[in-house]
């Protein structure tokens, strides 16, 4: 387990450069300059401000040498200053990835709180009307697009009913209580679309449990349903599901976008889009390159977990 | 037995193997196969009733449309539906409904190209570097990892922003959007290819035909490929579903094919202003969404039953 | 919006825009309908907390370095200046008590308001203003957009601790007004370290935070120089808290649910619907003319210009006719605010009715001029920034227009920084896009119209002698009714020889909570340097 865990983490290196080469390029290839967008278009000595601020960026420099010297930069965190703020992007994405992984958190045990239930109660009940309405719910809840789910929700929660603000954040550090006020309809947007899938994959996997000699067995013994569903088979068929939570929590990272920016959420993911349309490089850079770690992370965290939970998969 | 035959002699000896199985007819078995099987599944048959009306719909769009879609009238902007606008208009003064035939067909058209392309490159990427491993293996994967290591839609915006670079309009604007779509499905397929390669690289048959000297790549790809073929086409199907909610995010975040073009997601954003004093035109592309990406997910989920008969079981 | 729209990222066009924005504003909203209705007089009350929720935020800190948009930035309440503006929209003192300039207009001296300070307690002297003008001056630090308004200045000395006089390279009746207009303001010349992040400079707020595109927390200045007819230090507000949200529905629902108490930008498709549903529990401030729309021809190169397409001005004389006004009055502005013959609305005092308008709308006269003329089968592309709705609506619309007389066009919406390069190259041949609205025209016909200037030169290329000639003539015109016929001249041939096509003046409603927001009224600038309103003297109650 030690080696092939060592043999893992070694594997992500390549991966990471992988990454660094093509967000690097990604950027390298957005047409239109940062500079021409912060020199302006008057003044009378554009040229001369154009040329200063190429010198200070280091954008005259050739492309393989900035991207050494990014990625020799990258390994000490040293993300260097955002081009349009001037601020330390370290400092943009402290405040940034904190917003989007308790949104994203919060989301995904909203959607285990609605799927785990659901979806035991599925499989317990195969082919009930419970079952049928929990398929077809789930099939609905993944065939919705998610803004205009939580577009919706804003008219009826915040308009209509004025139960929930609309829009913002708070911190939770800040205010605990308040921050859940603001919390609540995005992470349950999220939450439902997760659910729809987590309810899905709970079902089949419960049923596969259910399906086993063990379950037989226990029943022969003469243990009560209840205690074979709740003490056997539910904490087997629990590993998939937290799993596939795991994965889905790192791709929400950069995927909650389009809530955040309904909901006005500081997140990380607007962070980057906002600096795609700026052409704020190095912000767009440690973005995707952190985001990126973390998403490889928890995948191998995910992948860790799935066998020490369930040793009968083979170390290959 | 009958159906063994020798093929050929090896180093003395008789080396059998199993017929190759011609592509073309194990295909056609397994549509055989699912349409009678669709009878038996509940989810599979109406999600490809939906889809039969959606299809439908896409190739008769010519037809059915009682307006030119791009074709603006401020005379006649915002109206309710009327026997002239079956579904109104919109806030051009265009008519929704035949907006809507017009963004279904090039979304549909968009999301199948899509996936078919990722399988397309995905599928013999997976197949080769799964059947050869060793260094080619470890290499493939590293890059598909890296590029699933691009989180949520980022890979996607980063990629429509750098194509608005290349002085593409019209139809090549969408190509570049399937050129998107399909690069980040792409490892998701190489990655299922390989795993079902690496399970069945170890069975009899590839052993046999190892034996009577068949090269490599056409083991994999004539003998391998076509053994796993049903897990790939539950995972493209439910994939249309998916790709075509992306399409939608990207037009709502502006990323999407400039208008006039019909485009569900764009449409949709644009109504939001109207959402409270008009909400009909908002409601009829997100209608839309919701029906195709249900029709796909119905279809899929069907079919995986179909065709994994463990799941089938069930 | 304009010409600024595609200089620096999204926000710092609107920036400029919206600078506009205000414009006409107070002069507007004297009599404007619709505006705050008259309520019994209240006596303001110190003290309070407004929530202020904006389209867009701005892109840092340092407010020489970044081009601050009056109307829409939070950050805005920081920042302070030589002059104000009232609402006539006429120069009035601000750290400066009074000015004046020599009779060649060469030279301007400028009189210091004793006992004036930044937020870190340092006096606004005549050296650290030097030293503001310097910096501004410096292309390494400053935006060139800030820069360009002191770009006919050669020097500033200083005489005493409380003056500062402006030696001017060519005479320049409006120096005063262009300071507010464009944002020349002081930061505290100790505290320039931490321009980035954390500004000092002399505005009625102090700055405590800013999170982009999330808040932006400012507190009450409590040594700023101004004080009410009785004698109260302004400003009223203990706190303002911006809320940067840049959907426009989410920012009207967050007021509607009592997050916000103040909001810009309401949409166009809301604002008739909001003020007939809501009119009771929320006030709106209308300003006319934020801005002037209009489609950009590129008379540089390709098909649109004289010197690759004998045909170009037939061709531009089709596309004019194509164009119906009124469509995009309707589809785009929802039939609010005025169509646009010149560039000045009928609330502005350089409005003129003398202008012969554009060719009218005539499609079928459209399409005999695209056969007849040459070039009319070709691809042309029509551009627009993404960044502003009705750019991109405008551009969609005519491109239809266009569509329907024949035309094979093409649109692109574009980010701001791929606008700026197609726009450097030439590489369209229609831009849908805006101006702001400029108080002096020299502002706009000196910048947009004038074959020398470097804007024009840029992104249209128009040259006519004639027009140059009235508009140099202009300049030193100090007769403003004379002036505003000359200009009127100009407009006719502008609507003539269509280097551009105007189409609509960009109007901008604000909204407040009724209940909450009092005193509250917007000008030229926005609600910011506005002597005698604004948000210096918007209370909160309850």
């Amino acid at each position: 387990m030690l080696a092939y865990t060592l043999r893992r983490i070694a594997q992500l290196i390549p991966v990471l450069l992988v990454l660094s080469v093509a967000v690097f390029s990604f950027v390298e290839a957005l047409p239109g300059s940062i500079v021409d967008t912060l020199v302006g278009t008057e003044g009378g000595d554009i040229e001369e401000a154009r040329a200063i601020l190429t010198k200070e960026y280091g954008l005259d420099r050739p492309v393989h040498e900035r991207y050494v010297l990014w990625l020799g930069r990258a390994l000490q965190f040293d993300f260097g200053k955002s081009l349009v703020t001037r601020r330390p992007i370290s400092t943009e994405l402290l405040s940034r990835i904190p917003a989007t992984v308790y949104l994203a958190a919060v989301g995904i045990v909203i959607s285990l709180l609605i799927a785990v239930p659901l979806g035991t109660f599925a499989a317990v009940r195969r082919n009930s009307a419970v079952d049928y309405t929990a398929q077809v719910t789930s099939l609905a809840g993944i065939s919705i697009p998610e803004f205009w789910f939580a577009i919706l929700c804003v008219l009826l929660f915040s308009l209509y009913l004025g139960w929930l603000p609309s829009s913002g954040y708070v911190s939770p550090f800040e205010d605990f209580w308040g921050s859940l006020q603001f919390l609540i309809l995005p992470a349950a947007a999220i939450g439902f679309r997760q659910a729809a899938f987590t309810t899905r994959l709970t079902r089949s996997s419960m049923l596969d449990e259910l399906s086993k000699e063990y379950v037989d067995t226990a029943r022969a013994l003469g243990h009560s349903e209840r205690k074979v569903i709740f003490k056997y088979t539910l904490r087997n068929a629990m590993i998939p599901t937290i799993t596939i939570s795991g994965l889905q929590l790192a791709n929400l990272l950069g995927g909650t976008v389009v809530l955040e920016s309904i909901f006005a959420w500081p997140g990380i993911g607007r962070a980057i889009f906002e600096a795609i349309l700026q052409r704020d490089y190095p912000l767009i850079q440690a973005g995707v390159l952190v985001l990126g770690c973390i998403v490889v992370v928890m995948n191998l965290l995910v992948d860790l977990t799935y066998r020490l939970l369930n040793p009968r998969v083979t170390f290959a | 037995m009958s159906e063994l035959k020798a093929d050929k002699l090896v180093d003395g000896t008789l080396a059998w193997r199993a017929p190759p199985p011609p592509l073309v007819r194990r295909i056609a078995t397994t549509i055989s196969n699912v349409w009678y099987e669709l009878r038996k599944s509940r989810t599979a048959s109406i999600g490809a009733v939906m889809l039969v009306l959606l299809f439908g719909a896409c190739i008769g769009t010519p037809w059915l449309a009682t307006h030119d879609p791009i074709k603006q009238n401020y005379r006649e902007r915002l109206q309710p539906p009327s026997e002239k606008h079956l579904l109104g208009t919109d806030r051009m003064g265009r008519d929704i409904y035949s907006r809507l035939l017009y963004g279904g067909r090039r979304l549909v058209t968009i999301a199948v190209v899509a996936v078919t392309l990722s399988l397309v490159v995905g599928v013999p990427f997976g197949v080769l570097t799964g059947y050869f491993g060793g260094l080619a293996d470890t290499i493939g994967m590293r890059i598909v990892d890296g590029l699933l290591a691009f989180p949520g839609l980022l890979l996607y915006l980063l990629f429509v922003t750098v194509a608005q670079a290349w002085k593409f309009e019209g139809v090549m604007l969408d190509v570049v959007l399937v050129g998107a779509l399909a690069l980040a499905g792409m490892p998701e397929k190489a990655r299922l290819a390989r795993g079902s390669v690496l399970a069945e690289k170890q069975k009899e048959y590839v052993e046999a035909s190892r034996a009577v000297g068949d090269s490599p790549a056409r083991i994999a790809l004539s003998q391998i490929l076509p053994n796993i073929l049903s897990p790939l086409i539950v995972t493209a199907t439910v994939r249309l579903g998916f790709v075509i909610l992306i399409v939608a995010a990207l037009s709502f975040l502006g990323l999407g094919t400039p208008p006039p073009t019909p485009d569900w997601g764009s449409d949709l954003s644009a109504a939001r202003d109207y959402m409270e004093t008009h909400p009909l035109i908002a409601a009829f592309p997100g209608l839309a969404i919701c029906y195709t990406v249900l029709a796909f997910n119905l279809f899929g989920d069907g079919l995986r039953d179909i065709l994994d008969p463990r799941l089938a079981e069930r | 919006m304009t010409d600024e729209a595609n200089k620096k990222g999204p926000e710092s066009t609107r920036r400029e825009f919206l600078t506009a924005t205000t414009a006409l504003a107070g002069a507007a909203l004297a009599g404007l309908p619709g505006s705050a209705e008259a309520e019994p007089k209240r006596n303001p009350k110190r003290g309070g907390t407004l929530r202020f929720g904006t389209r867009d935020d701005s892109i840092a800190l340092d407010t020489h370095r970044n081009i601050i948009y009056f109307v829409s930035h939070p950050l805005t309440g920081i920042t302070g200046g030589l002059v104000d503006f009232d609402d006539k929209m006429q120069p009035k003192p601000a750290v400066a008590e009074s000015w004046d300039a020599s009779s060649d207009l060469m030279t301007w001296t400028f009189k210091l308001r004793r006992g004036a300070e930044y937020h870190n307690g340092q006096t606004i002297d005549a050296e650290s203003v030097k030293w503001n003008i310097e910096r501004i001056k410096d292309p390494k630090i400053s935006h060139a957009f800030t820069r360009s308004v002191l770009s006919d200045v050669e020097r500033v000395t200083v005489d005493d601790k409380h003056t500062i006089r402006f030696h001017l390279k060519e005479a320049h009746a409006a120096l005063d007004i262009n300071l507010i207009y464009y944002p020349v303001n002081l930061m505290a010349p100790g505290a320039v370290d931490t321009a980035d992040t954390h500004p000092v400079n002399c505005g009625p707020f102090k700055f405590k935070s800013w999170r982009r595109l999330d808040v932006c927390e400012l507190v009450r200045f409590e040594n700023f120089w101004e004080t009410d007819s009785e004698g109260n230090s302004l400003p009223y507000l203990d706190a303002l808290v911006g809320r940067p949200k840049k959907e426009d529905r989410v920012r009207l629902t967050a007021l509607r649910t009592g997050e916000l108490d103040l909001i810009d930008n309401v949409a166009y498709a809301d604002a008739p619907a909001f003020k007939k549903d809501h009119g009771r529990t929320f006030d709106t401030w209308n300003v006319p003319q934020v801005g002037t729309a209009m489609m950009f021809f590129n008379v540089k190169n390709g098909l649109l210009s004289e010197k690759d397409n004998p045909d170009a001005h037939l061709l531009r004389q089709a596309i004019a006719h194509a164009v119906d006004h009124e469509g995009i009055h309707q589809a785009v502005f929802n039939g609010i605010g005025e169509i646009s013959k010149g560039f000045y609305s009928s609330a502005s005092p350089w409005h003129s009715k003398d202008i012969e308008g554009w060719p009218k709308f005539d499609p079928d006269k459209a399409k005999a001029l695209r056969k007849k003329a040459k070039g009319g089968d070709e691809k042309f592309t029509i551009i627009a920034n993404d960044t502003f709705p009705y750019m991109q609506q405008s551009g969609e619309l005519v491109h239809a227009m266009l569509k329907d007389a024949g035309f094979n066009a093409v649109l692109e919406i574009l980010p701001s920084p791929v606008m700026l390069e197609k726009q450097n190259k030439g590489d369209y041949n229609i831009d849908s896009t805006a101006n702001s609205y400029r108080l002096d025209p020299d502002g706009w016909y000196g910048r947009n119209i004038l074959s020398t200037a470097p804007e024009n030169r840029r992104r249209i290329g128009y040259k006519n002698e004639k027009a140059d000639q009235i508009i140099l003539a202009a300049r030193k015109e100090r007769d403003q009714a004379k002036r505003r016929l000359m200009y009127a001249d100009v407009e006719t041939l502008v609507n003539r020889d269509l280097p551009m096509l105007y189409t609509h003046f960009v109007p901008l409603m604000m909204a407040g909570n009724r209940a909450r927001v009092k005193g509250f009224n917007v000008s030229y600038s926005g609600p910011w340097s506005y002597t005698g309103a604004g948000m210096r003297r918007t209370w909160i109650e309850g």
